[in-house]
């Protein structure tokens, strides 16, 4: 779960000195919002955005509508007059939990990736955290989702586990909702299976109660931001 | 009445899938039983099973899966690619004899003999990808019979229509490049129900792009929403495609009483939706359908069920 494990490696930078014309261009071809810049040494300087691009031209030239004097006045705007000096950065070694909460915390589309030297390593973007759960939820693999309803009391994901087990179905994923209901949790098994008739009759003589899929998620769910 | 084919063999019985398994042979027996006791036996034209050709099953199939799946039946083993797939020693001959006799019911049709059939066949075929058994399936007996009709019969467009409760991610993927072939399924939601495939922004890729529509049903839900997809997603679909040949991949396992899925369709409104893919297969191919049995789990339910799909089909 390192970041390392899970950036883009191969970076796109743009120089301090390309007009924000250029910047736009290259976002484009390599579809990409986020373009660091760096100095010889490969040391992280600052950050450049498609939405510093956007807030940075008249409307009418992002719209295409614009005169040629428009775009001539313009072609003086370099990327160092628009980028984010010293930009919130993460280490390779901070985990995709750091990530994620920091993604929140500061509300930003990526991260680039730098080491103790402030050298650029890699670029983590939204997407690539969405990939990585993508991942850890396995649902890529073919299999099907219960809901389970048990007591906060200690055993009782080991018993469903055992009984899982017991059927020799394999595990996707996990997923524990410790605020479902008063001294209540939700367990959301993902299992790698096209038969779960046995299994959920097993569960329900063990005296949990499977869920109704549509109680599931949002409403459920606890609203801390 | 219509001449209707019925594809029944007793050697799709000998694939044993072991005690505690859905996808049993006593499936079939419920769906026989349920024909006769219709009274309409006698009125069909009883169809029994040659095996196929293996170049049939290569037009879709990897040689290399064929060879890893005869091998593993034969050596004993008694799973496939994953612990679902469970097999016996004749699971390999018996998907052979469900190709063969589905395309046998196909050469019937084509040479004017019947005007349409039910094929009761085990293994089903929907979840078979290319190189991959998955969901009890090992052939994608519709995707080979698709490739049959146009290779052998020159059929230029052929729909596929899948009313399984589970999508049928083999055929999507076979045919998602392919605007010769329109896919179609109706089917529990994949972020709750197996393979977890099908989502609605699911539409087919490169030269296949619009030739893949699929409709998602929440758990819960039956009928209501059932009649509502049908007419509104499937029906312009297939108007719009005007398929020279209908196929159908039949699962039964969206009833209500069939504890594979959360979905909640009536008998009446499996009738309904078959009366409507017939009319819809008058209307573009002059009756040609042709429904292949994939899941279906209630053997409580199947009788009742297998026997109003085949009145259909007669339209008796």
């Amino acid at each position: 779960m390192f970041v390392s494990n899970h950036m883009k490696k191969t970076v796109i930078t743009v120089d301090q000195d390309a007009s924000v014309f250029e910047a736009q261009q290259l976002m484009a071809e390599k579809q990409i919002r986020h373009l660091p810049i760096v100095d010889a040494e490969n040391r992280l300087l600052a950050i450049v955005t498609d939405r510093d691009i956007r807030s940075a031209l008249p409307y009418t030239l992002l719209k295409g509508s614009h005169t040629d004097e428009e775009k001539a006045g313009l072609i003086d705007l370099k990327v160092k007059n628009i980028m984010t000096l010293d930009p919130k950065s993460i280490s390779p070694m901070d985990t995709i939990q750091d990530a994620l909460l920091l993604i929140q915390q500061h509300k930003v589309g990526a991260f680039p990736v730098i080491n103790e030297k402030k050298e650029l390593m890699g670029i983590l973007s939204v997407r690539d955290l969405l990939s990585s759960f993508i991942n850890v939820l396995n649902i890529n693999e073919p299999g099907t989702l219960l809901c389970v309803l048990v007591e906060e009391k200690v055993g009782q994901l080991k018993k469903l586990v055992d009984t899982i087990t017991e059927e020799g179905i394999s595990f996707g994923s996990v997923l524990v909702n410790r605020h479902w209901e008063e001294d209540k949790r939700a367990v959301f098994i993902y299992l790698l299976t096209n038969n779960v008739v046995r299994v959920k009759k097993k569960i329900t003589a063990l005296g949990f109660s499977l869920l109704d899929p549509m109680s599931w998620y949002i409403d459920n769910l606890s609203q801390k931001e | 009445m219509k001449r209707t084919g019925y594809l029944h063999d007793n050697r799709y019985i000998l694939h044993d899938t072991g005690p505690h398994h859905p996808e049993t042979s006593d499936r079939l027996l419920a769906v026989y039983e349920g024909i006769k006791e219709e009274g309409i036996l006698e009125h069909l034209t009883m169809i029994s099973a040659s095996r196929a050709d293996l170049k049939w099953i290569e037009t879709v199939h990897d040689p290399v899966y064929i060879r890893r799946f005869e091998e593993i039946c034969l050596s004993g083993h008694n799973t496939f690619d994953d612990p679902d797939n469970c097999i016996s020693m004749d699971t390999y001959e018996s998907a052979f004899l469900a190709v063969g006799g589905i395309l046998d019911t196909v050469d019937l049709m084509m040479t004017d003999k019947i005007d349409n059939a039910f094929c009761a066949v085990r293994p089903p075929g929907h979840h078979a990808e290319k190189d991959k058994a998955m969901g009890f399936c090992y052939f994608n007996n519709i995707a080979i019979t698709a490739r049959y009709l146009q290779e052998k019969w020159g059929i230029e467009k052929v729909a596929i229509i899948d009313i399984d409760v589970h999508h049928g991610n083999g055929t999507q993927h076979i045919f998602e490049q392919d605007a010769s072939v329109f896919y179609y399924s109706i089917h529990e939601h994949p972020s709750f129900a197996y393979p977890g495939t099908g989502r609605d922004f699911e539409v087919g890729t490169l030269g296949g792009h619009g030739f893949t529509k699929n409709s998602l049903v929440l758990p819960g839900q039956g009928d209501d929403v059932y009649y509502m997809l049908i007419q509104g997603d499937l029906m312009p679909a297939i108007n719009k495609f005007e398929p020279e040949v209908i196929l159908v991949s039949t699962g039964f396992d969206a009833h209500r009483d069939d504890e594979m899925s959360d979905i909640k369709v009536s008998t009446q409104c499996f009738s309904w939706m078959m009366q409507t893919i017939m009319d819809l297969g008058e209307r573009h191919c002059d009756g040609r359908v042709i429904s292949i049995l994939e899941g279906g789990y209630s053997l409580q339910r199947l009788p009742e069920l297998a026997g109003n799909h085949v009145k259909i089909l007669l339209d008796s």
